[in-house]
């Protein structure tokens, strides 16, 4: 027990079958000491957005606020196992997006007519999808971009595992079959009981990510109350003769806003905040340099949270996030030159594809601390890294569009084979890796259309293919133990490997957050 | 009734995809065109020197290997087809033309190209990106497409004729068929009508599937069977339904409901003709691509059109050919993994019977029907409900 990556039997110390109350992972004294100083920093953050009045009332007004109680034992749950430059990296990333949500939900309960009720700062308010990328409203410095699905049903789920199980219900309730992504379902369940807060001068809706999607936001656009605009971001995303398309519905977008908050669109204030948005991808590109290297630094759930807060939630509009993505590259280039490690040992470099799930973010993490799979990167960090023009606004339009396109998720579960398929052998080869870990989420219905070539174009590659079935926000479908399951038997049977740390191999942690 | 004369050989084109006429069309040199969404207008494919063929699996068995290659959560259909593609039913085809609609049947038609089921050394597939909102923007983007994705690939591998002349001959070819059962179906507006929904499926999916001119002079003969034809005595049907919903390639469906009772007075599901089968009214002032597109797009009814005044419209339209042809109720239908339709019949469910007044039957259905008991039994529990609520109402009037 100690300093040492892998001295604890994880297993045996964090899972004892039941809900956890106190989960303390003794890490030496340094890092204990600096994790436990963030710890109080979270109860802190938590504590002093509570004092708010509003806030108060928000947190017994909607029941998926109950699932912030489990802000501490996420922060845990992600940094479970590690030590060093891979802990201050994780609090680094993860820990913003957390403060970023809480300053999201304080303005979102200020403006809602059932708690604060602050129409003046309603009408300034920009409704946005759950999987739709803000940087449009990069250029408008007066209004405030507001995604309540995300506090309400994504992060929501991530927090704990069983966390929208009750919107799912609703939805199904409905009528909507039970096939279909949990996401939209849970969504729809949310604006069915009436658990949104109705706030917003105007939306702004988008074709993310699938049908299912799609048709959930199609729906909770009659119980929004406010105009509503539908982006229509083509699919076929890689061809060429899209992309005027895609730029011009951006400008519709921004058209459209104008007209119900009066506001003007400012290109210069968007210029600027490109500029910023171009940083942020340039520390990205370098992050994923070193993860090309034999001393990757940015795992996992780091990788991936921090990717979503950045390129989506922040869209360059923060100069927050361009400063902590400084302080990432440093942290990490330092530690990639002294070659530190992140878990015991490194025996696989895996890509994760497919959608991860909602309800197991932590995954990656067990994928190291168990079995010293190293997931070097996900496919939901796999989006544009193009830059986008600071000084053309026709230019900007395009890369605008090209942006809306390529939003986490839906760059991958549209555009057909070559972003689904191609593109992952493709990154598999540029991020020297031998393993694929394979996420099945079963409502998917674009990933799996490609089961079988996936397999085929593996087995001609002689990459390792595993499979890990789950349902995004239905933990019942799939557990996070049938997820280590089907991990802990391809690694026993084809791999014939031991676990680097057996107490890890079979717990229950059903009864978790 | 007495059976139509040419319905036999209008059931005997749906045997095979590949049927009769289609190997007579491609005897005389046509190509043949596979396609899978209404998104493409069929007019762009069917242009001289080629027909389209809308893609189906009559008589499907198993479907392992599409299930293999698209996992069991996917569509029935999709999974069907590709089954049909890998067992080389679709060996015929000169080239398939699809739109990036729905994300499961662009997986399909992705597994069909990238497993090289055809055996055709220039077979080819084009994807385009077709609008899922209907305002000038997207239909600009959808003219756009069409010229890049469909007509120039056709001119440019198979040497076919896409200049403004042949676009408005195909027009007129298909405005011929859908005048002809434009008529045919009109009579099901009829109290009791001389033609059933199953015989009109029949009728208007082989418009889909065969090359329309080898089809036209079967359907002119059957129009003028239907002027004399006499209905049985006492309307055998105890209500009558407007079938909304994902596509519909097999009339066995529509076959078991009218079984149950319930005569479908009007197919608003794809592959049905409403809408789809009516005329394309071109003018001389604008080009025939644009006009084409923009009728395409009106009468896009697919629930992928998410901008809410289409979400509306659908609605509306659904009441008003409920009201047109004199229905008592509406069956919304989903083939099973459909989010679409997944989606849209959930809320239909409510909405039409909530806001609208219509009685309505939910249901979702897997690819091939005919064995279904269960669709059976929600069908004919629904006709009860429907005539016990006609006879309830029928005596409070008296």
């Amino acid at each position: 027990m100690g300093k040492a990556l892998g001295s604890e039997p994880l297993g045996k110390v964090l899972y004892s079958g039941h809900r956890p109350r106190r989960r303390r992972e003794w890490r030496g004294l340094k890092d204990t000491w600096y994790d436990y100083t963030r710890w109080l920093y979270y109860l802190f953050t938590l504590g002093k957005f509570m004092m708010k009045p509003n806030n108060f009332k928000g947190f017994f007004r909607y029941r998926w606020m109950s699932n912030y109680l489990a802000v501490p034992d996420f922060m845990d749950r992600h940094t479970e196992g590690l030590r060093g430059t891979a802990l201050r990296l994780a609090h680094e990333g993860i820990g913003l997006i957390v403060l970023d949500m809480t300053l999201s939900l304080t303005d979102m309960f200020k403006a809602d007519p059932e708690i604060g009720n602050d129409t003046e700062l309603s009408k300034k308010m920009v409704i946005f999808d759950e999987n739709m990328m803000s940087t449009l409203m990069g250029g408008f410095p007066n209004l405030k971009w507001v995604s309540y699905e995300v506090p309400a049903i994504y992060s929501s789920s991530f927090m704990c595992q069983n966390g929208v199980m009750h919107y799912i219900d609703k939805t199904h309730e409905f009528g909507v079959p039970t096939d279909v992504c949990p996401m939209p379902a849970a969504e729809l369940g949310a604006a069915l009981e009436d658990d949104f807060p109705l706030i917003g001068a105007c939306a702004v809706q988008c074709n993310t990510t699938c049908d299912g999607s799609l048709m959930g936001g199609g729906l909770m656009a009659q119980s929004m109350g406010i105009p509503t605009f539908q982006l229509a971001a083509p699919i076929r995303h890689r061809q060429e003769s899209v992309q005027e398309y895609a730029g011009e519905e951006v400008l519709n977008a921004i058209k459209f806003i104008e007209e119900h908050t009066g506001e003007k669109f400012d290109w210069d204030y968007l210029f600027k905040n490109m500029a910023r948005f171009n940083e942020e991808t340039k520390e990205f590109l370098e992050w994923l340099e070193i993860n090309k290297s034999p001393y990757p630094q940015l795992l996992g759930a780091t990788l991936g949270f921090y990717r979503y807060g950045v390129y989506m939630a922040a869209g360059g509009r923060s100069q927050l996030f361009l400063d902590t993505d400084k302080k990432i590259t440093a942290l990490a280039t330092k530690a990639y030159q002294n070659k530190e490690m992140a878990c015991k040992e490194y025996r696989h470099r895996a890509i994760l594809w497919g959608v991860q799930a909602a309800y197991y973010t932590a995954f990656p993490n067990w994928l190291m601390n168990c079995w010293g799979i190293l997931p070097i990167n996900d496919m939901l960090c796999c989006v544009s890294t193009e830059m986008v023009s600071t000084t053309d606004k026709h230019q900007a339009l395009l890369d605008l569009g090209h942006l809306y396109e390529n939003m986490i998720m839906r760059n991958r579960s549209n555009g057909g084979y070559e972003t689904g398929v191609e593109d992952l052998f493709r990154l598999c080869e540029q991020m020297n890796v031998d393993m694929v870990i394979m996420y099945v989420h079963i409502g998917c219905k674009a990933m799996s259309g490609y089961h079988g070539l996936f397999e085929e174009e593996a087995r001609r590659r002689g990459l390792h293919w595993i499979w890990v079935n789950h349902n995004l926000m239905v933990p019942l479908d799939g557990t996070r133990r049938d997820m280590r399951t089907e991990v802990n038997r391809y690694m026993r049977t084809i791999m014939k490997e031991e676990p680097v740390d057996p107490s890890l191999e079979e717990f229950d942690d059903s009864l978790c957050w | 009734m007495k059976d139509l004369k040419h319905l036999y050989y209008f059931e005997k084109l749906l045997q095979d995809t590949y049927n009769d006429l289609a190997r007579q069309a491609q005897g005389e040199g046509k190509y043949a065109i596979g396609h899978v969404c209404f998104q493409i207008p069929e007019p762009l494919l069917n242009l001289p020197g080629c027909f389209s063929v809308r893609l189906r699996a009559p008589q499907t068995g198993s479907i392992e290997m599409g299930t293999y290659y698209m996992s069991s959560t996917l569509c029935e259909a999709c999974r069907a087809y590709l089954e049909r593609a890998i067992e080389g039913g679709f060996n015929f085809l000169d080239c398939i033309i699809a739109p990036d609609a729905c994300a499961q049947m662009n997986r399909c038609v992705e597994n069909i190209e990238k497993l090289h089921t055809s055996p055709k050394e220039n077979f080819f597939v084009t994807y385009s990106d077709v609008p899922m909102k209907s305002d000038e923007s997207a239909l600009r983007h959808y003219v756009k497409q069409m010229r890049i994705h469909v007509l120039e690939p056709l001119h440019e591998k198979l040497g076919i004729d896409i200049s403004d002349a042949a676009l408005r001959k195909a027009v007129e070819e298909q405005n011929e068929i859908s005048a002809l059962l434009t008529a045919i179906g009109d009579y099901r507006k009829c109290d009791n009508p001389v033609i059933t929904g199953y015989e009109f499926a029949v009728l208007c999916l082989s418009s889909y599937c065969s090359p329309k001119h080898l089809i036209k002079e079967k359907l002119q003969e059957t129009l003028e069977e239907l002027k004399t034809r006499v209905p049985d005595e006492k309307n055998p049907y105890r209500i009558r339904v407007v079938m909304v919903g994902s596509e519909i390639d097999d009339p066995e469906f529509i076959k078991l409901a009218e079984e149950c009772g319930a005569l479908v007075v009007a197919d608003r599901y794809c592959f049905g003709s409403l809408p789809g089968r009516q005329v394309i009214e071109l003018n001389e002032e604008e080009d025939a691509l644009t006009q084409i597109c923009r009728t395409y797009i009106e009468w896009g009814k697919c629930p992928r059109f998410f901008n809410q005044e289409k979400i509306l419209e659908r609605r509306e339209y659904v009441d008003m050919l409920a009201k047109e042809y004199h229905a008592d109720g509406l069956i919304y239908e989903q083939i099973k993994f459909c989010d679409y339709w997944g989606y849209e019949r959930a809320a239909a469910f409510h909405i039409m019977d909530e806001e609208y007044g219509w009685p309505t039957l939910s249901v979702d259905r897997p690819y091939a029907v005919r064995s279904s008991g269960q669709l059976r039994t929600r069908i004919q529990a629904f006709v009860e409900r429907v005539e016990l609520k006609k006879i309830n109402a029928n005596k409070a009037k008296q």
